[in-house]
C-alpha cells in the first residue's frame, strides 16, 4: 500500500484510525452524553417586591441573565425556589427541554379547595412556551398545564395557569388551603435548534448576498468614475487630430519637402532593389483601438496616393 | 539537630517544593502530547507559528506545582494564567490578530469577482451538519457551536468563539482548528476530484479586472457597514479586520500597518499559542472528548469543502460564464493554503490553467463567512 505523507500511517492505518474512531463516537455516546460537569445548570436567585417574586437566573444555552416574574391572584404568594431538575428527571421528559430551570412555587391564603391564578412573566418565553407540572404523587408525574400564552407589550409573555387546592398540580395533594406547585417552562429543544440552525444558514446566505449586492453595486460606480476619468484624460487627443491634418503635405502643390523627399527616396530605393518590407510582426493582430485603426487607414491612404502610380 | 528532623526536612522540601514526587502519569501523557503537536510543527511543518507555542504551552503547564496557571495567594493571576485571562478570556487577542490579517490581506480578487462571496457563505455548511451532529452526541448548544466552527478553518475566529461560549473545549478546539488547517492538502483534493468531472477541472475563467485603489481604499468601510449592521455581534472581530485593511490600503500610515502586519502579529501569536496550550491540563484535557471533537472536527472540514463545491455547481446552473468548481474548496478560509490547493489540482487538470487568484477570492469570502457564522452563534446565546 502507497505509504501518503500523514504523519507515518499508511493509508490502510489511517483508514481504520478513521473507522476506530467512527465506532468510540457511535457506540458508548450515552455516557458521555454529559461531559462530566454540568456548567450551564440554571442558579436562579430570587427577589421579592411586594406581592411579586422575580427570579434572576442564566437560562441554558444563553450568554446573557434573564428575570421571570411570578404573580399570584386569588391566593398569596409565599415562596418561589429553585429546583434541581435529577430530582424530577423520568424518561417521558428530556432536561433539555427545560431550559430556565425548575421551580417550586408554594401559595397559601386560599379557603380549602380553592382556585387561584399563577401568572409567570418574561421576555424569555415564546409564544409556543409551555409550562408543565411535575408532580410525583401520580401516575403520569408531567404534565401539561395548558397555561394561557398571552402577548404582552415590548415582546414579554406572560404565563397563566389555573391551580387549585388538592387538584393534580397541587404536589401536596390535599385541600389544605395550600399549594405546592411544582414544574418549568418548556421549549422544545430540537425544534429551537433545527428552527435556528436553518434561519442562521440562510441568514450567512442572506448577509453576503448583501455585501456581494453592495460590492457589485460600488464595483459599477467606480468603473464608471475610472471610465469616466481614462476618457477625460484621453479627450485631448482628438484636439490635437486637425493639427496633424494641418501638418500633412499638401500634394496638391508642387513644393515637395525635404523629409517627404527622403521617404520617397527610400522607397524607390526598397522597391527597385528588389527588397520589400515584411508585414509588421503583431501589430495587426493586436485588437486595435478606433483612434489605431484611423491613424492607419490614414497612412494607408497617403501611401496609396504616393505609390499609386496609375493614378498619378 | 537529630537525623530525624534533617529527614523530615529533606521529606518535607522534597514533596512541597519539588515537583518530582507530584508528578503523576497522566501528566507525562500530556507531555508527551506536546511533543507529538512540536514535532508536527518541527518536524512535519504543520503551522509551525502556532503549534509550537501550543505545544510548548501544553509542555509547562503539565509540571506539578509550577505557578504557571493558577492564582497567587492575592488572587493575582500567575504567567500564563494572566496571558490567559487578559489575552483570551477578555477577547482581546483574536480580533487582534484579526486585525494584523486584515492589514496583510490584499481584497482585490474578492472586489473583482464578488461572486465568489456566494461560495464563501455555501461553505459554511459544514459548522451547520457538525453542529447538529454534535448535539445528537451530548453537547450542549454553546458547545456544540464551538465545535462545528473548527469547520470554518478559521483559528482566531475558533478561538473567540469557544473562549466566549465553552472554554472548557479551547485547547481542543483550537489544536483541532490549527492541525486541519494545516492538513488542508491532504483532506481536500479527494473531495474536489470526487465532486468534480475532468472538464469542470479544466474550465478556464476569465482574466480578473484592475482593482483601483480607491476601491481597495473603501472596500473595508462599506463592508463594515453592511455586515456589523447586519450582525452586530461579529462586530469586534470584523471592526478589527477591516481597520487593519483600512490601514493597509489608505497608504498614510504604513509604519502602523507593518507594525499590525509583523511585531504586533507575533507578539501576539506568542501570547496566544502560550494562553491555548495552558488549558490543556491533563485533568481536563485527558477524556474522550478531545477525540470526539476531532472526529467531528475532520468532518466538518469535509462538508465544509463538499459545501464550497457544491455551491459553485449550483451557481454553474445560473450563470454564462462557467467557475472552474475547484475554486469552491476554497471557501473553507485556511487562506492560503485552500486557495494554493485549488490552483495547484487546476494544473493537474490542465498544466495551462492558473486558478489561484480565482481562488483567493472564495477563500476571502470564507474569512468573511466563518466570521459571520461565528456572530450568528454568539447572537444566538444572547
Amino acid at each position: 500500500m502507497r505509504k501518503i505523507d500523514f504523519i507515518f500511517l499508511s493509508k490502510d492505518q489511517l483508514l481504520w484510525l478513521f473507522c476506530l474512531l467512527l465506532i468510540l463516537i457511535v457506540f458508548p455516546c450515552r455516557s458521555w452524553a454529559t461531559f462530566g460537569e454540568d456548567r450551564e445548570k440554571p442558579k436562579p436567585v430570587f427577589t421579592r417586591k411586594g406581592d411579586k417574586i422575580t427570579a434572576k437566573l442564566l437560562p441554558r444555552a444563553k450568554s446573557t441573565s434573564v428575570l421571570i416574574d411570578f404573580e399570584v391572584s386569588g391566593a398569596k404568594l409565599i415562596e418561589v425556589q429553585g429546583m434541581d431538575f435529577e430530582e424530577a428527571d423520568r424518561p417521558e421528559v428530556n432536561h433539555k427541554d427545560f431550559k430556565s430551570a425548575l421551580f417550586v412555587i408554594e401559595l397559601g391564603e386560599l379557603t380549602s379547595g380553592g382556585e387561584a391564578k399563577v401568572s409567570i412573566i418574561s421576555d424569555f418565553f415564546i409564544r409556543s412556551t409551555q409550562y408543565w407540572i411535575f408532580n410525583q404523587n401520580l401516575e403520569t408525574p408531567w404534565m401539561d398545564s395548558k397555561a394561557q400564552n398571552l402577548d404582552r407589550p415590548d415582546q414579554v409573555q406572560e404565563l397563566i395557569i389555573k391551580v387549585k387546592d388538592g387538584g393534580p398540580f397541587d404536589s401536596d395533594g390535599t385541600e389544605n388551603g395550600r399549594i405546592i406547585m411544582l414544574g418549568g417552562p418548556k421549549d422544545s429543544f430540537w425544534g429551537y435548534a433545527l428552527g435556528t440552525l436553518f434561519i442562521r444558514y440562510f441568514g450567512i446566505f442572506i448577509v453576503l448576498s448583501i455585501l456581494m449586492l453592495g460590492m457589485i453595486f460600488s464595483g459599477k460606480i467606480f468603473q464608471y468614475l475610472e471610465g469616466k476619468k481614462a476618457r477625460a484624460v484621453s479627450k485631448p487627443a482628438p484636439q490635437t487630430a486637425p493639427v496633424q491634418k494641418a501638418e500633412k503635405p499638401d500634394l496638391s502643390n508642387n513644393g515637395i519637402n525635404p523629409e517627404m523627399a527622403t521617404a520617397i527616396a527610400v522607397a524607390l530605393h526598397l522597391h527597385f532593389s528588389g527588397l520589400r518590407s515584411s508585414e509588421p510582426m503583431h501589430v495587426s493582430r493586436l485588437r486595435p483601438t478606433a483612434w489605431t485603426q484611423q491613424g492607419r487607414a490614414q497612412i494607408m491612404s497617403e501611401r496609396l496616393l504616393m505609390y499609386n502610380r496609375d493614378k498619378r | 539537630m537529630s537525623w530525624d528532623y534533617v529527614l523530615e526536612l529533606i521529606k518535607n522540601i522534597l514533596v512541597t517544593q519539588t515537583g518530582m514526587p507530584n508528578l503523576l502519569i497522566k501528566q507525562v501523557i500530556m507531555m508527551l502530547v506536546a511533543f507529538f503537536f512540536l514535532y508536527l510543527a518541527v518536524g512535519k511543518k504543520y503551522e509551525p507559528l502556532l503549534l509550537v507555542p501550543i505545544g510548548f504551552g501544553i509542555f509547562l503547564v503539565n509540571f506539578p506545582l509550577a505557578p504557571l496557571m493558577g492564582y497567587t495567594e492575592h488572587g493575582n493571576p500567575e504567567l500564563l494564567r494572566a496571558f490567559y485571562k487578559y489575552g483570551v478570556e477578555w477577547e482581546i487577542i483574536p480580533p487582534m490578530i484579526f486585525l494584523g490579517l486584515g492589514a496583510m490581506t490584499d481584497f482585490g480578487p474578492l472586489i473583482a469577482n464578488p461572486k465568489t462571496l456566494i461560495v464563501g457563505a455555501g461553505a459554511q455548511l459544514g459548522v451547520f451538519i457538525t453542529y447538529i451532529g454534535t448535539l445528537f452526541f451530548g453537547f450542549t448548544l454553546k458547545e456544540a457551536a464551538s465545535v462545528a466552527i473548527i469547520g470554518g478553518a478559521d483559528g482566531p475566529t475558533t478561538i473567540y468563539l469557544t473562549a466566549k461560549l465553552a472554554p472548557q473545549l479551547l485547547g481542543a478546539n483550537a489544536l483541532a482548528a490549527y492541525s486541519y488547517m494545516a492538513m488542508v492538502p491532504l483532506i481536500q483534493p479527494p473531495i474536489m476530484r470526487l465532486m468534480t468531472t475532468p472538464d469542470q477541472r479544466r474550465i478556464k475563467m476569465r482574466q480578473l479586472r484592475a482593482v483601483s485603489d480607491r476601491e481597495k481604499l473603501l472596500f473595508p468601510l462599506i463592508a463594515a457597514i453592511l455586515i456589523i449592521i447586519l450582525i452586530p455581534a461579529v462586530a469586534p472581530l470584523m471592526g478589527m479586520f477591516m481597520f487593519g485593511n483600512f490601514m493597509r490600503e489608505c497608504g498614510v500610515v504604513k509604519r502602523l500597518s507593518e507594525t499590525a502586519q509583523h511585531s504586533l502579529m507575533n507578539i501576539i501569536t506568542i501570547l496566544l499559542g502560550l494562553s491555548v496550550g495552558a488549558t490543556m491540563k491533563a485533568e481536563v484535557f485527558l477524556s474522550w472528548k478531545p477525540l470526539l471533537i476531532f472526529g467531528f472536527g475532520l468532518m466538518d472540514f469535509i462538508v465544509c469543502t463538499f459545501g464550497g463545491i457544491l455551491t459553485v455547481h449550483i451557481m454553474n446552473f445560473f450563470l454564462k460564464e462557467k467557475i472552474n468548481p475547484l475554486i469552491g474548496s476554497a471557501g473553507v478560509s485556511a487562506v492560503p493554503m485552500a486557495a494554493r490547493v485549488s490552483n495547484s489540482e487546476g494544473l493537474k487538470a490542465d498544466p495551462t490553467n492558473f486558478l489561484l487568484m480565482h481562488a483567493m477570492g472564495p477563500n476571502l469570502a470564507g474569512v468573511i463567512g466563518s466570521a459571520a457564522a461565528a456572530g450568528m452563534f454568539i447572537a444566538m446565546f444572547q
